[in-house]
């Protein structure tokens, strides 16, 4: 019998990824890379790498969704389904106890509550504004002289956090700067940062509601300083399932399934 | 629809008429929350500033009149209403009609919102005009006697400066007559609205938005009644015949907040075409308040202090979930305005509450009425679609759970 799989897509503002899973929703492939100019050739060729590293032909997969700021354009997949649903679906496949998702990504950061069946209940995205994503923290640590992924790591040992009450990332960077200018020790600044990173994605929060189990999704849940502060502020014990940059691509394999057996 | 015609050669009319000679008739630019009754009783003649901005908004005019506002120093954070209506003072040349014919009268009510006070002094040095601002109270829970009382004597004051002004007696008789029509003109559109409780429902809420011009501008005069009674008459044509305003009615949807307008029918279209139909709003029945009866100060006192803005988050949320059970609503949108704050301020609190009430899910997406600049294409697209998904994976469940039992 041949090998059944399903691809889930989802091509970000700033990286695309792609998984493969089997009938039994078991990942048999996974890849990420830069989306660079619009993300459509470079979710393409993640697709023909994975399914070459699976040693499947392209007539294996019986099904495939796109998602994420690049879905409306891409024009190889079977259905395109918005980010909001994959994240929730992404989310209660790998930890069922989900109730809310908080997911951080390169432009955008939304809060999903979800019920006890995976499927969403409420909402809230950040609007036409940076301050609060992934694309913020990068703009940061590149003002601090750090990489990305140190940022949190520094804010971690920040003794006096320090205020950074711009709510604009252009703005915040030169108040950052400023902080530095003027002798402020960097971790300081990093654990200024976080915190009104944080405080900002959980006003989001509030706006749905934060119930528990609280899982924590998109390339910023890597970040160990943003993680450990929304613990912090939330109070709430707060999870990160492995790869969580991928979870919006597993819900998309998984609604690709899903469609393929007959749903709708 | 057949109306469309009529309705666009009504308000060409419109617009053509106030250009023409008015044989002492002053011409006064008013606020869409002002007593008209008043003003046609005194032989005003009265053209609405913010229906001309949601004209120059439709048509795709009023970014580049607001950026002539902007350039004088008006903050972008002002209304684009009030932006385009300086931009097309400062600038009438590149204004639509070449602008609205210049006021011998300025008359404000601050029962919509307080920022057409200033934007109303503005006009009023501008053109050095007289300048009328009638100060309705708040009413946080209800209107009491007293609010009443100082409503009536701030109406008293208009029919002073009206008479002053006019140089001419605003009689009960006219006044009661203006009122019997303005009624009549508002109970045509209460049925038209009603007749959307029909499934399918033969409008959605862009139809409505089109159709409001006359009951905003025209209240109370012959031509408005006229145009009423036959879009009545075909919306009941439609529910008799069942043709519903979308292809294929999936939800019913509530809206709330002013029009999007550069963006109506592109918007209205994206829900249209995954089945959803707005079958009631919160701004297009603003209007369907008739004046009570009894005596005509007091009444009409009643009638514009109580308008929707007027009110307080706990009576709109209850209007909305009121409005969801009339007319089978599965969810809501609300439009965040970034022009009209009183509108706006405190949706997140109506959302939940009606939320809570009623278990329709709602979104909130955030625009503005006029000025596209605050209208993000893609981001609004992906919050759409995921809302509809949310309702769509509910409704699924339902038939879901119906087929289980089946079997």
């Amino acid at each position: 019998m041949t090998k059944r799989a399903y691809l889930g897509i989802d091509i970000g503002s700033l990286t695309v990824k792609v998984i493969l899973i089997d009938e039994q929703g078991r990942v048999i492939g996974r890849a990420l890379a830069v989306a660079g100019y619009g993300g459509q050739q470079a979710a393409k060729d993640l697709v023909a790498a994975v399914l070459s590293d699976a040693g499947l032909a392209r007539s294996a997969v019986a099904g495939s969704v796109v998602t994420g700021y690049g879905r409306v354009t891409f024009g190889e997949a079977d259905r395109e389904v918005s980010e909001i649903s994959c994240h929730a679906r992404g989310a209660s496949f790998l930890i069922p106890a989900t109730r809310t998702v908080i997911d951080v990504g390169g432009q955008d950061s939304k809060v999903i509550r979800i019920d006890q069946r995976g499927r969403v209940v409420d909402f809230a995205m950040n609007d036409k504004c940076a301050a609060g994503t992934g694309r913020f923290l990068e703009v940061m640590a590149n003002a601090l002289g750090l990489a990305v992924e140190e940022l949190g790591r520094v804010a971690l040992v920040s003794a006096h956090p320090l205020t950074i009450s711009n709510t604009c990332t252009v703005f915040a960077e030169s108040e950052a700067v400023s902080h530095l200018a003027r002798g402020a020790a960097r971790e300081d600044v990093a654990s200024g940062l976080i915190q009104a990173v944080s405080s900002r994605v959980l006003g989001l929060a509030a706006r749905v509601g934060l119930r528990p189990q609280v899982v924590f999704t998109g390339g910023v849940a890597l970040n160990e300083g943003m993680l450990t502060e929304l613990r912090r502020q939330s109070g709430l014990e707060i999870l990160v399932p492995p790869d969580p940059q991928m979870v919006g691509a597993l819900g998309a394999a998984l609604f690709a399934r899903q469609f393929s057996a007959g749903g709708s | 629809m057949r109306s469309a015609k009529e309705l666009q050669r009504l308000m060409q009319w419109h617009y053509a008429s106030i250009r023409l000679p008015r044989l002492g008739r002053p011409l006064a630019w008013v606020t869409s929350g002002a007593p008209v009754e008043l003003l046609r009783a005194a032989g005003v003649v009265a053209v609405y500033p913010e229906n001309y901005g949601a004209l120059c908004g439709a048509q795709h005019q009023a970014v580049a009149l607001c950026q002539k506002a902007e350039s004088e120093g008006y903050s972008p954070d002002l209304c684009s209403y009030a932006r385009t209506s300086l931009g097309s003072v400062i600038a009438p040349e590149s204004a639509p009609l070449g602008g609205l014919p210049r006021p011998d009268l300025l008359i404000a009510c601050n029962n919509i919102c307080s920022t057409v006070v200033k934007w109303y002094e503005t006009l009023s040095d501008r053109f050095q005009v007289p300048l009328f601002v009638l100060d309705l109270p708040f009413i946080h829970d209800r209107l009491t006697p007293a609010m009443t009382a100082y409503a009536v004597t701030q109406l008293r004051d208009l029919v002073t400066f009206l008479e002053r002004e006019c140089r001419r007696k605003v009689s009960g008789a006219k006044l009661g007559e203006a009122v019997r029509q303005a009624n009549e003109t508002v109970r045509l559109w209460t049925e038209i609205h009603e007749l959307c409780q029909a499934h399918p429902s033969p409008l959605n809420v862009p139809d409505l938005f089109v159709n409001m011009a006359p009951i905003v501008v025209l209240r109370g005069t012959a031509s408005a009644t006229r145009f009423y009674r036959h879009l009545r008459d075909e919306v009941a044509e439609r529910v008799r015949e069942g043709v519903g305003a979308i292809a294929e009615e999936r939800y019913r949807l509530l809206w709330d907040n002013i029009a999007i307008w550069h963006h109506l029918y592109r918007l209205f279209n994206y829900f249209a075409e995954q089945g959803a139909c707005f079958v009631v709003d919160t701004y297009t029945t603003a209007w369907s308040a008739e004046i009570p009866r009894g005596d005509l100060l007091e009444s009409l006192a009643e009638a514009y202090a109580g308008v929707y803005l007027n009110r307080s988050l706990e009576f709109r949320a209850r209007r909305m979930i009121d409005m969801i059970q009339a007319y089978d609503v599965s969810g809501f949108v609300m439009h965040g305005n970034r022009s009209c704050k009183p509108y706006s301020l405190g949706q997140v609190e109506t959302r939940r509450l009606v939320t809570e009430m009623t278990g329709a899910p709602g979104l909130l997406i955030e625009a503005d009425m006029c000025d596209s600049r605050a209208f993000a294409p893609e981001p609004i697209r992906t919050r759409i679609q995921a809302f509809i998904e949310t309702l769509e994976s509910s409704g699924r469940e339902m038939r879901g759970e119906a087929q289980g039992e089946r079997r």
